[in-house]
């Protein structure tokens, strides 16, 4: 496949993306409102069952579902593409062999449920190819298709929230993936001491060779679970998550909430940008659909866990949970298009 | 909260099913092939548009005569193709056979 007809192809199916977004969504939003006037939905059944007919509902769904499919594979997908390339892609990245900012463990085992589904739609996952991580890189320019460029500003958005109440001299950010959401910290924090873990050695690989050509001096990039790290007891002032949680299973989410309290000190505080509030059964069932469509099942236990109770179980205290404004002007209320049900949830160690 | 049994057992030994949306599965199919099409209608008409400016800047078109309203004749010139073209297309619908088939009733 040549350059031009995949950028033209990925283009073309990011606007049919954003038709769904703001076409699409609202069309299927205003009969849903139609459907329910006079009724009392309290529940996704409920709305399941007033759009059970509804022709807008099937395309909306056969859209989310197979645009994303085309995105990946397929005859222009990110997958092919940058399979075909592997190569001259793998040969780009500078030796790390004897860099400090990057620890791989070639002995690592990957968590059955890591190998079993290949979220996104990633055929074969984040983790099972060299290109592995360009291909998600590349993918993640589009997962929330209003946002484009603005992608970068969440990131900042979040950094900004998570340092709010101080600047750490130690943090570890978790799940970091190719290094997007650990970026602004290493970048904007230099007094900062920045670890960032994940599972996946060519997300690790592409992050911390984005950090060496930025000659930071502050990060390290290194291969183990968020929710059993080797780092001492008390070692973190802050530690952050981003999108991390929605893909783990729960009783794995309540090891990486211990996890976070064992590292954190006394009166560190953790900060984790996910999907969790969810304001009506509207939007419920919309985020639902979108688990099962986008081959992320355990969106469904993250929203149905009591966060709160967890976090309090294990000590947590000033507990926040607030929905999270992922570039200016957005309504976090009331979004007239169809967005990710962005929220912070951030508590301090007792 | 309890994990699902497969978050420990791994995959089925047979994949699932791709999902389906529409009451018939063949529209989830069909729909496919037409948004699959549609992309590279896209990938086509991205190039020929960058042929054309690549042409008009080395001087060998004019955009502008690219644009005009064919007249008559050159219209004349293709409806041979542009009747085979539609022919192609639509006697699909009319459902005829187009190779003999055994004279016997459906079972």
């Amino acid at each position: 496949m040549d350059d031009r007809s995949f950028v033209a192809a990925q283009d073309v199916i990011l606007d049919m993306k954003k038709h769904w977004t703001t076409r699409l969504y609202p069309a299927l939003k205003a009969e849903y409102a139609e459907k329910a006037a006079g009724s009392a939905p309290s529940s996704r059944h409920d709305v399941a069952e007033l759009l059970q007919d509804s022709t807008t509902y099937r395309f909306f769904g056969w859209m989310e579902r197979h645009l994303q499919r085309m995105k990946y594979s397929g005859p222009y997908g990110l997958d092919p593409y940058h399979k075909e390339r592997s190569t001259a892609l793998t040969g780009s990245l500078p030796d790390m062999s004897d860099d400090l900012r990057l620890e791989l463990n070639p002995d690592f085992e990957n968590p059955v449920y890591y190998e079993t589904v290949d979220v996104h739609q990633h055929p074969g996952g984040v983790w099972s190819d060299a290109v592995s991580g360009f291909i998600y890189e590349r993918g993640a320019r589009s997962t929330t298709p209003m946002l484009g460029e603005k992608h970068r500003d969440m990131h900042g958005r979040l950094t900004d929230r998570a340092i709010r109440d101080g600047v750490p001299e130690r943090m570890l950010d978790m799940g970091c993936g190719f290094g997007k959401s650990t970026r602004p910290f290493w970048e904007e924090l230099r007094d900062t001491q920045v670890e960032a873990v994940d599972l996946a050695a060519p997300c690790l690989t592409l992050a911390a060779a984005d950090a060496a050509q930025a000659q930071a001096e502050n990060v390290r990039f290194r291969q183990m679970s968020a929710y059993e790290t080797d780092y001492d007891d008390h070692s973190f002032d802050l530690v952050t998550s981003t999108m991390l949680l929605h893909e783990m299973p729960p009783e794995e989410i309540g090891k990486t909430f211990d996890e976070c309290a064992r590292v954190l000190k006394p009166g560190g505080r953790m900060v984790h940008l996910d999907f969790y509030i969810l304001p009506d059964p509207f939007a419920e069932f919309i985020h639902y659909g979108h688990s099962r469509r986008n081959n992320e099942p355990f969106m469904v236990p993250l929203a149905e866990m009591d966060v709160r109770a967890e976090l309090e179980a294990r000590g947590f205290t000033n507990i926040s949970i607030e929905p999270f404004q992922e570039a200016e002007g957005i309504d976090t209320e009331n979004s007239p298009y169809w967005r990710f049900p962005w929220t912070i949830i951030a508590a301090e160690r007792a | 909260m309890k994990n699902p049994d497969w978050v420990t057992q791994g995959p089925p030994e047979t994949p699932l099913p791709e999902q389906t949306f529409f009451a018939d599965p063949a529209l989830d199919r069909a729909f496919a092939v037409t948004m699959t099409l549609a992309t590279e209608v896209w990938v086509l008409k991205d190039r020929v548009m960058a042929l054309e400016a690549a042409l008009a800047k080395a001087g060998v078109v004019d955009p502008a005569a690219l644009d005009a309203e064919p007249d008559h004749e050159e219209r004349q010139s293709r409806e041979a193709a542009r009747q085979a073209f539609v022919a192609g297309l639509l006697d699909n619908l009319t459902g005829l056979q187009a190779s003999a088939g055994a004279p016997e009733k459906e079972s």
